[in-house]
């Protein structure tokens, strides 16, 4: 059994070191889209009475599908795949709901609230990547 | 587990200090104070807390993906020391 520890042990510490050797590199373009995301959700909480309102959040999803898709074929990424298709989730809600009106502005705001902190948490880390 | 427990921990949360659970505590609370003042109905209220749950998802992801930022820049600069010697 101690054997077997003291093998695990320097495995997992490798396969640690490993990721962290072959982590990509900071992406301006994947950089750029998550700030889009933050600073869309952020202007468009604000417009959840007016007409615009269900166009917006189709154009929000529109963002968050194409950040899906671009972190999608990043090699050694699949921590950052997973909370993009995470992000696209909460979005692609918001468009759902919008099938069944009237949407409260309660929700209209959660929703872009949601995306807003995920896309400010994304966006920190995104931008601590090694360059 | 009943609602009063529900309020009594998301208000512990809130306050452990760390911003990252206080806004989560936040956004729960202020999604159940809408759902019974009637402003969300239930359907919408289970997508808010699903929507939480996602958050967290995101938050766990990018502390891995944090934490090995962090190693590989102590890595680097171990190897530039390394070669420095």
């Amino acid at each position: 059994m101690k054997r077997l520890v003291f093998l695990f042990v320097p495995l997992l510490a490798s396969c640690a070191v490993y990721d962290a050797l072959t982590m990509t590199g900071f992406d301006p373009n994947e950089y750029r889209i998550i700030a889009e995301i933050r600073a869309d959700a952020n202007r468009y909480k604000l417009q959840c009475d007016t007409p615009t309102a269900q166009a917006n959040a189709r154009a929000l999803a529109d963002k968050t599908q194409l950040f899906e898709i671009y972190s999608e074929q990043i090699p050694s990424n699949k921590d950052g795949y997973g909370a993009s298709k995470s992000l696209n989730e909460i979005a692609q809600g918001l468009v759902k709901r919008y099938d069944t009106p009237p949407v409260p502005t309660i929700f209209c705001k959660l929703k872009y609230g949601s995306i807003e902190n995920s896309a400010q948490v994304i966006q920190h880390v995104i931008g601590n990547r090694p360059r | 587990m009943t609602l009063d427990d529900i309020n009594q921990q998301l208000a512990a949360l809130a306050n452990c200090g760390d911003p990252t659970f206080a806004n989560a505590a936040q956004y729960v609370a202020q999604a159940t104070a809408a759902a019974q003042a009637g402003q969300l109905s239930p359907q919408d209220l289970a997508e808010t807390l699903k929507d939480m749950q996602r958050q967290l998802d995101i938050i766990q992801d990018m502390s891995q993906l944090q934490f090995k930022e962090t190693l590989n820049t102590c890595i680097n600069g171990l190897i530039m020391i390394a070669g420095a010697v």
